[in-house]
């Protein structure tokens, strides 16, 4: 039953999502493309552009993704595993975060998490760019313009996602 | 700053519908423009802390506020339809996109396109990573626990199931010392 590995899945997804969505797009990638092959390593860039496309939040990508692997309901399915265990942690928490505001526990887990949600978020980038074992040069170069341009400038990443398809029609 | 939190439910779903409707590259800048600015729901002050919380805990970060803010306005029903106010149409939206790319994804230009957008956004996750980490690059530990992430599952490929708690381990003893 795929239906309910996307849902086993993106539950424990959910759970270890640290940084938000960006930070488990390495993990997301090696589970659908590598562990459970529901899509190819280029449709998984692919989904992910849609849905940096279209407006609303990123975790929208795994609606796209439950449904390349199980139709309608696997969107539904893989959208809601993916919000509904954090969603619970959220209610619980919303009302100790201001008690525990002075811990140094809560101080520590911070200053923790924060380099590793860099390294992971980095991760995401360099993992969509190198779809096979090898990097492909023509989405480095895409990906180092947009690198360039968004430190440099600030410029609305819209902008920048419409010169990447029109670089893209060029390059790819 | 005087602010009113929703009055009805339905408000609530309007506004976040609102949020969902308009979110062209990126989320909470729209949050930020409808509830502080537009509807004066919350003080920008209170709107960050939220905001924080959210950055801090697992999930979708704009996904938590609708939760958390929910929750603090009509407990159960506020946390269910400010959530799915925000999700409604930015799912139909990605569907029906999802829909179109499928019928046209064999024509080369159109697959050029959306890898080209594809390369971009990570491009921007890249970028992300950067201008956080630009933070964080004085301190050894903390450069020596990115660039572990990054080799582990970047180049490696291990499960985040077992890194992330070995390097969070790592991390809290280091924050500890003092070192991050």
């Amino acid at each position: 039953m795929i239906i309910v590995e996307l849902a086993l899945h993106f539950a424990v997804l959910s759970l270890i999502s640290f940084g938000g969505m960006p930070a488990v797009m390495p993990e997301m990638q090696r589970l659908v493309v590598d562990v459970k092959g529901w899509t190819t390593p280029a449709e998984f860039i692919q989904l992910f552009a849609i849905a940096q496309a279209a407006p609303g939040p990123n975790v929208l990508v795994v609606s796209l993704i439950g449904w390349k692997a199980a139709g309608l309901a696997g969107a539904l399915v893989a959208l809601l595993a993916v919000c509904f265990p954090a969603a619970v942690l959220s209610w619980c928490v919303a009302d100790l975060w201001e008690r525990f505001k002075e811990s140094p526990w809560r101080i520590a887990i911070q200053r923790a998490i924060a380099p590793l949600v860099v390294g992971l978020i980095f991760s995401g980038g360099y993992v969509l760019c190198t779809p096979e074992t090898t990097p492909d040069w023509r989405l480095w170069t895409i990906a180092g313009a947009t690198i360039a341009v968004s430190l440099m400038t600030r410029l609305n990443p819209l902008w920048l996602l419409a010169g990447g398809g029109a670089l893209g029609a060029f390059l790819l | 700053m005087q602010v009113t939190p929703p009055q009805t439910l339905l408000e609530l779903f309007t506004g976040f519908l609102a949020i969902g409707a308009r979110s062209f590259g990126g989320v909470m800048p729209w949050a930020h423009r409808t509830m502080v600015e537009e509807r004066r729901w919350i003080t920008p002050a209170d709107f960050a802390e939220t905001v924080g919380l959210c950055q801090f805990l697992p999930g979708p970060n704009i996904g938590n506020a609708s939760i958390v803010l929910g929750k603090r306005w009509f407990g159960l029903s506020g946390a269910i339809v400010a959530f799915l106010g925000l999700m409604a149409l930015p799912f139909v939206w990605v569907m029906a996109l999802g829909v179109l790319y499928l019928e046209w994804a064999s024509h080369p230009v159109v697959r050029a396109v959306v890898m080209g957008v594809g390369a971009t956004g990570a491009g921007l996750f890249m970028a992300t990573a950067i201008k956080l980490g630009r933070a964080l690059v004085r301190k050894p530990a903390a450069v020596a626990l990115m660039a572990a992430c990054f080799l582990a599952v970047g180049i490696g490929r291990f499960p985040l199931l077992i890194v992330m708690p070995v390097t969070a381990m790592i991390g809290i003893f280091c924050a500890r010392r003092g070192w991050l």
